[in-house]
């Protein structure tokens, strides 16, 4: 007990008494991006990786491989996945107004936009959904199956993601929480959104036109 | 600068780049099909 209060005392001695710190020292942050929108890119980055790993089995099986596409007897449906590109780019429209409108200060155009963006991503996932059921193949049944359901799963996740985020964002913009000033609990699933739905031109143009 | 992981606005802007690049490509592609 002697030892320790020595040793204390010594350590005190050697620091001085005013210089004292407790708890975990302070976190080194970035002074040109703020820490949730550079989480977000960081996040962003990671998942083009994964994409990018999806994308070049699919390139494999096309180009390398030089496989038909879509498998000989299958058929996907391109104006489906099609009408259901127009109702995701429409939802970035939506989720860019609400963003306009807060930033003017328009709480109606917040809600509607948000509101809007929500429901059009869930009709997106609904419709996605759907055409699984209907497409008469299983990711089992051959290589290009596996990398259509593979890349155009992924991509659905991620609408899955993003729609807990923009319904996180939602309830707080009916709860008033957004200002002029402050919203960035909206900027940065705006992002992801975003990021979201060009993903899924690039998906859509690879899997159902090329 | 455009920097489409700084601001929803930006990443907006990129979004509409992104259209219209694949727009062309699928637009080019649709009519070589049809020829």
């Amino acid at each position: 007990m002697e030892a320790a209060s020595v040793a204390h005392g010594g350590h005190e001695s050697a620091h001085g008494a005013g210089e004292e710190h407790h708890g975990p020292i302070a976190a080194n942050r970035s002074s040109r991006v703020d820490a949730p929108t550079l989480g977000m890119l960081l996040f962003i980055i990671s998942e083009i990786m994964i994409f990018g790993a999806f994308f070049t089995a699919y390139f494999f099986i096309r180009v390398a491989q030089g496989d038909p596409w879509p498998a000989p007897g299958t058929t996907i449906p391109v104006a489906v996945a099609g009408f259901n590109t127009a109702i995701l780019v429409s939802s970035s429209f939506t989720l860019h107004w609400a963003e306009t409108s807060i930033k003017r200060g328009n709480r109606f155009g917040l809600r509607a936009g948000i509101l809007s963006t929500l429901l059009l991503g869930a009709t997106f996932l609904f419709i996605q959904i759907n055409e699984y059921v209907h497409l008469g193949f299983a990711p089992r049944d051959s290589a290009q199956a596996t990398i259509f359901y593979g890349l155009t799963g992924l991509h659905g996740a991620h609408v899955c993601i993003g729609l807990i985020l923009l319904s996180f964002a939602t309830i707080r913009s009916f709860r008033g929480h957004y200002s002029p000033e402050e919203h960035k609990g909206l900027n940065v699933p705006g992002i992801y959104w975003h990021f979201v739905d060009i993903m899924w031109i690039v998906v859509f143009t690879t899997v159902y036109v090329i | 600068m455009l920097n489409p992981l700084r601001s929803e606005s930006d990443a907006f802007r990129l979004l509409l780049y992104v259209i219209a690049v694949f727009g062309t490509i699928i637009a080019i592609i649709v009519i070589a099909r049809a020829l």
